[in-house]
């Protein structure tokens, strides 16, 4: 079956292995994942306020490619791309002001076929029309934990891994409707079912430092550490993450990290497809575990599966 | 601090241009504080973010915008989603910053990322940088 998936740029080129994980897992679940046509960046800030329509251009000239493709789903794994898609494509719905403004000067783009040299132009207006989707909701509700339980090959064990939410997947609850923004289990969901254990820790869904590892890499090297020392505490040997920007704060920054908080000794931090990936007999080679500073092939042990969970 | 309150044109229009921008009724804050308890970045600020909101209610313009706190908000929504009164913070803060001089410097431009870092970030912290601070 064809789904319709939205890399972003960052996938394409810093962290490879979220794509490539991404598409070896589903394509072991039976999903082909077809990539819209001409995709851009989705601006990776959803424009906060309500004069700054033209940062909805990109997001919406994607949704809408999606759906001239006949596609009525996109899914993403990025949270920036996930929060930007879904908070666009609300706006769309919602507020007529902004429908029409986007739709006016999406109207007129032009698209040239790289083949036949057609040219399009003229579009029918965008209303909404494509449902954006995050991996993760749709691993629970299009693929279903029991399909993913059927096809795992390899055994974590129990590995107890942290789940790591951030900002961008919860918040703001009433555009984002991911899960409940204070208590979410989705992410904790999933890892039960591929076989790990869901370390429970208080700091799941605070924020790494986002963006603020570049202006201020202080204040992002605490608000990260905050997180990882308290995965630690509570007995996670891994923590799971969906998004590049978190992966580098935690992974990446993990040595300034380690120099500024000396109680601090590593974790590794993984990508929520990699452990998918494993699990259902992807190679290790696949995984894209050259990207990791923090080694973290250690986890990833050759043990067959022993028992069918259920 | 001494600050003579005033409530001319001015503030007002102010006041207008924030709550259009942001589209949120900052008069609803009754300045709980539950934004400023669960700000990640509260401990780098110089004026927290219900001090932000307090001071937008006042008018007080120039305060406002010469504060650091407009750049070191993560737009992380922890404030939203705590609010009782159900303002978007984030939004208020997106608001102050888009009124700044346009012709001012940019907060953090391209020019303060070395190359040799550049080829280090991920794409997605540098567009949504610029998208936050620079002009």
């Amino acid at each position: 079956m064809k789904l319709h998936y939205y890399p972003g740029c960052t996938l394409k080129q810093k962290t490879t292995a979220l794509d490539i994980s991404t598409r070896e897992a589903m394509r072991r679940l039976d999903v082909e994942l077809v990539e819209p046509e001409g995709w851009t960046c989705c601006g990776a800030e959803y424009p906060l306020t309500e004069e700054k329509i033209v940062g909805l251009a990109a997001p919406i000239r994607t949704l809408r490619q999606v759906r001239e493709e006949g596609g009525d789903v996109v899914v993403t794994t990025c949270s920036f791309c996930y929060s930007v898609l879904k908070r666009a494509n609300k706006a769309i719905q919602d507020d007529p002001l902004k429908h029409k403004r986007v739709n006016a000067y999406l109207r007129d783009d032009i698209q040239i076929d790289p083949l036949t040299k057609e040219r399009t132009t003229d579009f029918a207006d965008y209303n909404g029309e494509v449902k954006v989707l995050h991996l993760l909701e749709y691993l629970r509700d299009t693929v279903g934990y029991p399909k993913i339980r059927e096809r795992i090959t390899r055994d974590f064990r129990g590995l107890p891994v942290a789940a790591y939410y951030g900002c961008r997947l919860l918040r703001p609850q009433k555009e984002m409707a991911f899960d409940e923004p204070d208590s979410p289990h989705v992410f904790e969901d999933f890892l039960e079912a591929v076989g790990c254990a869901a370390v429970d820790y208080p700091f799941k869904q605070e924020c790494c430092g986002s963006y603020l590892s570049v202006s201020l890499p202080d204040a992002a090297t605490e608000a990260s550490y905050r997180v990882l020392r308290s995965a630690k505490m509570n007995g996670a040997k891994a923590i799971t993450v969906t998004c590049p920007l978190c992966f580098y704060n935690m992974d990446h920054r993990q040595e300034a990290i380690k120099a500024a908080y000396l109680d601090f000794s590593g974790l590794p931090v993984l990508f929520f497809t990699q452990i998918l990936a494993w699990a259902l007999g992807v190679d290790k080679e696949l995984l894209g575990l050259g990207e990791h500073t923090v080694p973290a092939a250690a986890l990833f042990s050759e043990r067959p599966s022993t028992e069918v969970r259920s | 601090m001494r600050v003579k309150l005033k409530s001319g044109p001015d503030q007002r229009k102010f006041i207008a241009r924030i709550e259009e921008l942001s589209g949120e009724n900052v008069f609803a804050c009754y300045q709980c504080g539950r934004c400023s308890a669960g700000c990640p970045m509260a401990s780098e600020m110089d004026l927290l973010p219900n001090q932000i909101i307090r001071l937008v209610q006042m008018g007080l313009e120039e305060e406002v915008l010469r504060s650091k706190t407009l750049f070191l908000c993560a737009s992380c929504f922890t404030c939203e989603s705590r609010c009782p009164k159900g303002i978007d913070m984030a939004r208020v803060m997106e608001a102050v910053r888009h009124i700044l001089d346009p012709k001012g410097k940019d907060a953090f431009g391209p020019g303060e990322i070395s190359p040799e870092l550049a080829k280090e970030l991920p794409q997605q912290v540098m567009v949504s940088i610029f998208r936050k601070f620079a002009k």
